[in-house]
């Protein structure tokens, strides 16, 4: 009997065992995986805009699986960030979610912030040959990307002539989603 | 070397309207960052560098201006210069002729020094000649 319990007993101990193993690997993983999304793409919540965990991958746009045209914003800046970086951004965040809010639900227009002194960005920033602040619109359809650079006109209008700026960029858009 | 894009007072203006031919204006905000430091610096690189006669000689105008300083809001305004602004404009025997705005292109290529020296003296010497 006394034996009987001491095997139950190891058994018990076993399993507790084998369950804490397991725990601590799978939530390594998520540390991981959410470590690995922070460092390389910033999320933005403006107006409860936000892009979804698995759309970002670092290096790679994000891949979006519609048979409509998918458009990509990228704004990327440095660790210190000037007015008119800030500026950029702001205001991309408000065309959106102004103008194009069910496409930012749907998926068709996604935004990725992106620091490019990051080392886990780099090779995102060297395919747009982004080395400081810049505003890229990408639009990907049928496996083929076209681009717009919008930095000249971001760093032109955002800061002192929001509207226009806005103007700008919802038309590169409107189009882009064509 | 005389470097004349680096006098003190940021802006080279010959008063010459009949020996103009080109005019490059530059505004930038009053906070400014380095990209847009660097498209100035290299601006007045490529034009100290490579067009030192003709600024001598007023045939090429430099102007670096804060675009919120309340003496530069109509320049600020015909340009459509709200931010950093890198502009060109064209004469002939004082007449003003088109303007090009660069802005996008300039920071495209700031980050590319070489790049951009080789293609603003491209479109300098297209316009002056």
């Amino acid at each position: 009997m006394k034996d009987k319990n001491s095997i139950i007993m190891l058994l018990f101990a076993f399993a507790v065992l084998l369950l804490a193993g397991c725990n601590s690997g799978s939530k390594q993983t998520e540390d991981a995986l959410i470590t690995d999304s922070v460092s390389t793409v910033e999320t933005t919540c403006n107006g409860g805009t936000s892009l979804s965990e698995d759309s970002v991958s670092g290096a790679v746009a994000p891949e979006v699986k519609t048979e409509l045209p998918v458009v990509y914003i990228y704004n990327f800046h440095v660790t210190n960030r000037c007015a008119s970086c800030i500026a950029i951004e702001d205001a991309t965040a408000k065309t959106l979610n102004t103008y194009f809010a069910p496409e930012l639900k749907q998926g068709r227009i996604k935004r990725l912030v992106i620091n490019v002194d990051d080392d886990a960005n780099k090779k995102i920033s060297e395919k747009y040959q982004a080395f400081g602040s810049g505003l890229f619109i990408t639009r990907s359809y049928k496996g083929k990307e076209t681009t717009t650079d919008l930095t000249g006109d971001g760093f032109k209008f955002a800061r002192n002539k929001e509207d226009r700026f806005i103007e700008i960029l919802k038309s590169k858009i409107t189009e882009y989603l064509k | 070397m005389n470097v004349l894009g680096q006098k003190e007072n940021d802006t080279i203006i010959s008063n010459n309207p009949q020996n103009l031919k080109l005019k490059v204006l530059y505004f930038h905000l009053t906070n400014r960052c380095n990209t847009c430091r660097s498209i100035e610096k290299l601006v007045r690189e490529t034009i100290d560098s490579n067009f030192t006669e003709q600024l001598k000689n007023g045939v090429v105008d430099l102007y670096i201006l804060n675009c919120e300083l309340p003496e530069n809001t109509a320049l600020a305004q015909k340009y459509d210069a709200y931010g950093a602004t890198l502009a060109i404009t064209a004469y002939s025997l004082g007449k003003e002729g088109k303007t090009e705005d660069l802005s996008n292109w300039a920071f495209q290529k700031a980050y590319s020094p070489e790049i951009f020296k080789r293609e603003l003296i491209e479109k300098i010497n297209d316009k002056i000649k």
